[in-house]
């Protein structure tokens, strides 16, 4: 079997294995923090700061942990990163802490990142699992800004905070609560596998 | 056994590094986030009551504190009211500031709330809701002026405006004031508000 | 009653899965049929209960006292990864016909955002041990609400024609969507 080079370890991350819309984890915090672009983007950047940071431990130390409590350790090292994260933000930034509240700390849940240890930092050198990392959490990023930029423009009118529609717009204000996340992620999954199928569709014709 | 051996010893070093770790980081942002609330807190004050230059607590309980707040020469200018109370959506947290014998409220800020976002949101709106609340007679009960008006003079001393289709958290934000200054009044004549003028 | 305010809030206008966001996976996979949701929604509320109880304890006779919040998250996840094995050999050996019905389900519930969101939710309202309970099984029951009502329209939406693009996540999203704003609709019912 040919190893898939390097570079593939970064891409597949940003669309073939996109973390929410192909893979379909970590879509709690997804929906929760979308509602504004400065706080999908701050919520990406965190869950970075853990995937990476969390990635590059276990590969290195993946051959003292034993079988059996790997996942126990995962996890604490996992929540050690979050909690940097959350007392960082806390500490610089209480206004985006606010707003994100107890998601940040939901990280340590995230399916993403236990997944990613689970099923490729601890087969791999450190280096694949820091671009493996940095694929999954840029394809994450990604897709956060899709979807807080769709929710902030149509339900607040504004792009971080700056109003771009002019007065004319009414603001769906829809968008910004609940249901506007669930069926905006809902359409945007269903585009995903539709571009998906089209792009197969054009491969098997040729 | 060799393997649990060593699965306790990972586990045990795992868990007190990660510990240790934490323990670092925990101890170098404490204070500054201690500092952060102690900032938005002095920050309200200075709104609530004006020409503020140092303030103290003077009481404190569950959702319900009271801050006192001087000028540079220590006198006392006005109470400051930090209370959290039922809103629309969730609990809102408010600030608002009364003269010392309690017959005026000086000002009212909005500390943290999860009311709709363009509808009930807007009673942190200075324009729309909030200087509405300067300068009112609070010795009865204050009133939630229905429909809105557009400018100050049509309120009576003793009115808020209501914020067109958020009625619902107006009138939340008008039932935690007057609730708080009935308890405030009782403090004061229990005489539990410490090191007043 | 306050207390009853939290337990109808919980439920009704603060719904875990459509207004928290909490618990999406679970709710997405395990709401194709009704009794593996009903079965799903009575062990995450009965996970959620003790773990109400449990993060508490360990919030305010430990980490408070001492100083220690930065460890909240740390001890929260582990407490639950513990909580939830030891609810599962507990079940297996008191009762083997719930655990046939619950069990698998079990080990999906650890890294379940809705377990971890309890804990840290009910620490940052800062409640009481009553009020956390309280809330702890209003929420349950809130998922339980919410994963039911999926199921009950997804076993109909299976038989409808559905865009291939659409069908699996999208669909159930969209459905969600459609129901959050339903709830939308309890929201200042407490007064």
């Amino acid at each position: 079997m040919l190893t898939k080079p390097a570079s593939q370890d970064f891409i597949k991350g940003l669309w073939k294995e996109n973390p929410i819309f192909r893979q379909l984890l970590g879509m709690c915090p997804t929906l929760a923090v979308t509602n504004a672009v400065i706080n999908g983007l701050a919520m990406g950047l965190a869950t970075a700061f853990v995937l990476i940071f969390s990635s590059i431990v276990v590969a290195s130390i993946k051959k003292l942990i034993p079988n059996q409590v790997r996942i126990a350790c995962y996890i604490v090292i996992i929540a050690t990163f979050v909690t940097m994260a959350d007392r960082f933000l806390a500490a610089f930034f209480p206004p985006i802490s606010k707003s994100l509240g107890p998601y940040v700390p939901l990280i340590v849940v995230n399916c993403i990142i236990l997944g990613r240890q689970e099923s490729f930092s601890s087969k791999n050198s450190v280096g694949r699992s820091l671009l493996d990392a940095l694929g999954m959490s840029l394809g994450f990023i990604l897709a956060l800004l899709v979807l807080s930029t769709i929710r902030e423009i149509l339900g607040a009118g504004t792009f971080l905070g700056h109003q771009i529609m002019g007065l004319w717009f009414k603001p769906w204000i829809i968008m910004i609560l609940p249901p506007g996340a669930f069926i905006t992620l809902g359409i945007l999954i269903a585009i995903s596998l539709q571009i998906e199928q089209k792009a197969k569709n054009k491969l098997q014709r040729r | 056994m060799k393997i649990s051996s060593q699965m306790i010893v990972v586990l045990t070093s795992v868990g007190l590094l990660s510990g240790g770790f934490l323990a670092t980081v925990g101890q170098l942002t404490k204070d500054r986030i201690a500092l952060n609330k102690q900032k938005e807190i002095e920050k309200a004050i200075n709104i609530v009551v004006p020409g503020t230059s140092s303030s103290h607590k003077l009481y404190e309980a569950k959702d319900f504190s009271v801050y006192g707040g001087q000028d540079a020469q220590g006198k006392l200018l006005g109470l400051a009211v930090y209370v959290t109370g039922v809103g629309f959506q969730d609990k809102i947290t408010l600030m608002f500031g009364t003269n010392p014998s309690l017959t005026k409220i000086k000002d009212l800020t909005i500390l943290d709330q999860k009311e709709t976002p363009g509808l009930g949101a807007k009673i942190t709106d200075r324009e729309i809701f909030l200087k509405f609340w300067q300068n009112k007679d609070c010795i009865q009960p204050l009133k939630l002026r229905k429909p809105p008006v557009s400018s100050l003079e049509e309120l009576a001393p003793s009115e808020v405006n209501t914020i067109t289709g958020a009625t619902i958290s107006s009138e939340s934000v008008l039932n935690i004031v007057n609730s708080s200054l009935e308890r405030l009044r009782k403090l004061k004549s229990e005489g539990k508000l410490l090191a007043e003028e | 009653m306050e207390l009853l305010a939290i337990f109808i809030a919980a439920i009704l206008i603060n719904n875990f899965v459509l207004h928290y966001f909490l618990g999406i996976c679970p709710f997405l996979g395990v709401s194709k049929k009704l009794d593996s949701a009903l079965s799903m929604g009575l062990a995450v509320t009965f996970v959620m209960t003790i773990t109400a109880v449990v993060s508490w304890m360990i919030n305010h006779w430990i980490l408070i006292p001492y100083g220690l919040d930065y460890l909240q998250i740390v001890s929260f996840i582990l407490v639950i990864a513990a909580l939830v094995q030891l609810v599962e050999m507990f079940i297996r050996k008191i009762s083997p016909p719930l655990y046939q019905a619950l069990g698998i389900y079990l080990p999906l519930i650890t890294t379940n955002c809705s377990i971890m969101g309890l804990a840290l939710l009910a620490a940052l309202k800062n409640y009481n041990f009553i009020e956390a309970v309280i809330f702890g099984l209003g929420s349950g029951l809130g998922f339980t609400l919410a994963i039911i009502l999926m199921a009950g329209i997804r076993e109909q939406l299976d038989l409808a024609d559905i865009p291939q693009p659409l069908r699996g996540a999208g669909i159930a999203l969209i459905v969600a969507g459609i129901m959050a704003l339903g709830f939308l609709g309890f929201s200042g019912m407490i007064k």
